[in-house]
């Protein structure tokens, strides 16, 4: 007598992906978050060289030189230096703090000094604290 | 028949199975396009007030003219005006002792300029900016 055989009975493995959606937008709200977008890409700027540099903070407030000299608040242009120091006291009129009136100074390293000197002495005078930013090369120890 | 359909018509189902890979396209375009460099540079606070004849004459000065840089009326190079810098423990002074001038004049570009504000505030002074034109500050 031949016996019934027994069906064997397959675990059925099942993948939890209903919270995958969850995840995934946990994350992008971390990356919007956390993201610092470059409020200045188009401005081609080759920024100077020297060692030791420090790491700086990123900062709300930006004045950028090209390599043309054309000059940029915020990555708007303006004129010249003295248009810097006119906009900065608005821009940096809630910044209570220290930290807050940094302006990062993004300029081009063929500038001349007839440019580059209103424009810092205009951050100077507009209230603001100079953030120079360069590349670090520790080549020139 | 007619009953079947508008049973089926009765389902309200949004599609949510496509979320997911939308969300995750999303996170690859952060990915991409965060920065994670460090800005790098030197954080310099100018101080404000008149230019003194008589506290010029005590203080450091550095002069760029024209790819030529003085320090107190020496001519030195870049790493020797890093030494000398070094050496006057401008880090340990406080208040006006700590400031140096930085005076420029003639034919001078920006590479050069940061390369010498980079010295002075590693060294711990306050750089004072002395333009040729229009006055100090």
């Amino acid at each position: 007598m031949k016996r019934p055989r027994k069906r064997r009975r397959r675990a059925r493995i099942v993948i939890p992906v209903a919270s995958m959606a969850d995840i995934a937008f946990q994350l992008i709200i971390f990356f919007m978050i956390c993201s610092n977008f470059a409020r200045e890409a188009g401005i081609p700027v080759k920024p100077p060289t020297a060692p030791n540099l420090d790491r700086l903070r990123e900062s709300n407030t930006a004045v950028s030189i090209d390599s043309r000299g054309q000059i940029y608040v915020q990555g708007r242009r303006v004129p010249d230096a003295l248009s810097v120091e006119a906009e900065l006291p608005g821009l940096l009129r809630n910044a209570r703090t220290t930290e807050a009136r940094v302006v990062l100074f993004r300029c081009d390293r063929a500038v001349g000094r007839e440019v580059f000197e209103p424009v810092l002495d205009a951050i100077a005078r507009g209230g603001g604290i100079v953030a120079a930013i360069g590349e670090r090369d520790d080549r020139k120890k | 028949m007619a009953r079947r359909q508008k049973a089926h018509m009765g389902v309200d189902d949004i599609p949510v199975s496509s979320f997911s890979d939308i969300a995750f396209l999303l996170i690859i375009f952060f990915i991409l396009t965060t920065t994670l460099v460090a800005t790098r540079g030197l954080l310099t606070e100018f101080p404000s007030g008149e230019r003194s004849e008589k506290q010029e004459k005590k203080t450091t000065t550095v002069c760029l003219r024209d790819g030529r840089l003085t320090l107190n009326d020496a001519e030195v190079d870049l790493p020797r005006l890093r030494r000398e810098l070094a050496a006057l423990k401008l880090a340990d002074r406080t208040g006006q002792d700590k400031v140096v001038i930085l005076e420029s004049a003639g034919r001078v570009e920006y590479q050069d300029y940061f390369e010498v504000m980079a010295s002075i505030t590693q060294a711990g002074g306050t750089i004072c900016i002395v333009r040729e034109t229009g006055g100090g500050q």
